[in-house]
């Protein structure tokens, strides 16, 4: 596992320019975008885009193969991958939140535990995220990874949609089933979002082992 | 070491079925064509692929309950795969002693500067002989106890090749219960490395010999159709039947050159018992 997080780290290396570059433009459109939530979500996502884009470099000239034959287990392998990916993301995560709140501050148009609670509220969105971008990435290769995701996430809101229009048709009323929702306090909502982003995380990398035990190289 | 017992994997019309083994203090070679089956072989003793039947028993465990402590025994080169090329030799330095428990440091960067490779380029800038060498120093670097070498001369010239071999052949002294399974399509590398060769051909193993019995007592006869017609073939292998008359491979050349004065005897190298193996024909 350490040697692999080594290897990681090693591969990052090789992107500390676009990953510099990356961070210019957070910070610049800091500076004209109001909404906080886009600065954090964007640097989130570029890090469990960067994360999982070791996987590519992992597979160049066959790597992977040879990877397998080192004392790593695909599991491992796969645990690896998550860990790194939520390393990566969550430093994304912090940093956007840091660079949100610190222009929020300096221009006096946020107050900073505002800026926390928009954070946190989307911190499971971003391990959601991770938990579907992996699997697909270490089950399909290079640019069927990215059919597969645009598949998946539309398929995602065709359910969504279709989902509302039948609960509709069946006579419910899904605005007060959303009302009731939000009645919950903030305290059990977070809790429950929380616990069901890590079971749908933990889901996703089972998931995720299953199809590395199954390649072939 | 390792035993191979009727192993079975089959890709559309291709099907392997092999049995072999490998001995403590032995080098091992497995030579024969493109598609012959030696990386699929390869690629079932390291896991990387799931046959259809047989055993595997690695350093005396069953390769699927073979796991990350076992491979720490483990040295491998696989013919077209390796560390990742936008790695460089000293990012691989510390990757390789966070998985390795007994990385031997300071040998491999001995080895690196003794090969000239450049430690801060990126793999896939190396050339073919660079990345071959890079390889088979990663296999040797961490006290492993058998090698899986899957062409690691592939692309070296001549003194390039001869250095990989010394290395290899050091490696094996150091330790009487050490052993390599390799293969290659130059023979010249096998017959001065090797203790024993299988021979390989449509995935089945054809041919299983002592390299010194190989090379002394294997031999290729050349002879007229009338000759030919004559002369004992209780110890031939293989026939071919050739514009002059007839190629005959043996596993008797003395007997051959003491019974049949005339009879052209050539020799037996790696590469002619192949050549008669695969289009010979069977009496």
């Amino acid at each position: 596992m350490k040697g692999l997080l080594i290897k990681d780290l090693k591969l990052m290396k090789s992107t500390r320019n676009s990953l510099a570059l990356v961070l210019l433009i957070a910070l610049g459109m800091s500076t004209y975008i109001s909404d906080i939530s886009f600065i954090i979500t964007y640097l989130a996502i570029i890090g469990i885009t960067f994360a999982t884009g070791t996987i590519s470099y992992d597979e160049f000239d066959n790597g992977s193969a040879f990877l397998f034959t080192l004392p790593v287990s695909r599991r491992g392998y796969v645990i690896e991958k998550y860990l790194f990916s939520l390393l990566m993301s969550l430093g994304g995560w912090l940093i956007g939140t840091v660079i949100a709140i610190g222009v929020g501050t300096a221009k006096g148009t946020m107050a900073s535990e505002e800026g926390i609670m928009v954070a946190l509220m989307l911190l499971p969105m971003v391990l959601c995220l991770a938990a579907f971008l992996l699997p697909m990435r270490l089950k399909f290769e290079g640019d069927k990874s990215r059919i597969a995701m645009v598949i998946v996430f539309g398929g995602f809101f065709v359910i969504t949609i279709m989902g509302v229009k039948v609960l509709q048709k069946l006579g419910i009323d899904v605005e007060a089933l959303m009302k009731s929702l939000s009645a919950i306090s903030a305290g059990m909502g977070a809790v429950i979002v929380a616990a069901a982003s890590i079971a749908l995380l933990l889901l996703s990398c089972h998931i995720s082992i299953k199809i590395m035990e199954h390649k072939e190289f | 070491m390792l035993r191979i017992e009727n192993l079975r994997k089959s890709y559309g019309t291709f099907q392997l079925d092999c049995s072999m083994e490998i001995r403590p203090g032995c080098v091992t070679g497995l030579v024969g064509q493109n598609g012959a089956g030696k990386s699929t072989t390869f690629k079932a003793v390291l896991g990387l692929i799931s046959p259809d039947g047989g055993d595997i028993r690695i350093l005396g465990k069953d390769s699927r309950a073979f796991g990350t402590k076992d491979k720490q025994e483990l040295g491998v080169v696989l013919s077209n795969a390796g560390f990742s090329g936008y790695l460089t030799v000293r990012d691989i330095i510390p990757v390789m002693d966070g998985l390795y428990a007994h990385f031997d440091k300071p040998f491999f960067l001995e080895q690196v500067r003794k090969f000239g490779l450049p430690d801060n380029q990126k793999i896939k800038e190396f050339s073919t002989g660079m990345k071959a060498k890079l390889k088979v120093l990663t296999a040797i670097s961490h006290r492993a106890r058998l090698l899986v070498l899957d062409e690691p001369t592939a692309g070296l010239d001549v003194v390039a090749r001869d250095e990989l071999l010394e290395l290899l052949r050091e490696f094996m002294e150091q330790d009487e219960n050490r052993a390599i399974l390799v293969s290659s399509h130059i023979s010249g590398d096998l017959e001065t490395l090797c203790d024993d060769i299988y021979m390989m051909h449509e995935g089945k193993i054809i041919l299983h010999e002592e390299t010194d019995v190989l090379l002394d007592d294997y031999a290729v006869l050349k002879m007229d159709e009338s000759l030919y017609d004559t002369i004992e073939k209780r110890y031939i292998l293989r026939s071919r039947k050739e514009s002059f008359g007839y190629s005959c491979l043996t596993n008797q050349k003395r007997f051959y050159s003491e019974n049949y004065p005339k009879l052209a005897v050539i020799k037996g190298s790696i590469d002619e018992v192949i050549m008669m193996m695969i289009r010979g024909e069977a009496l």
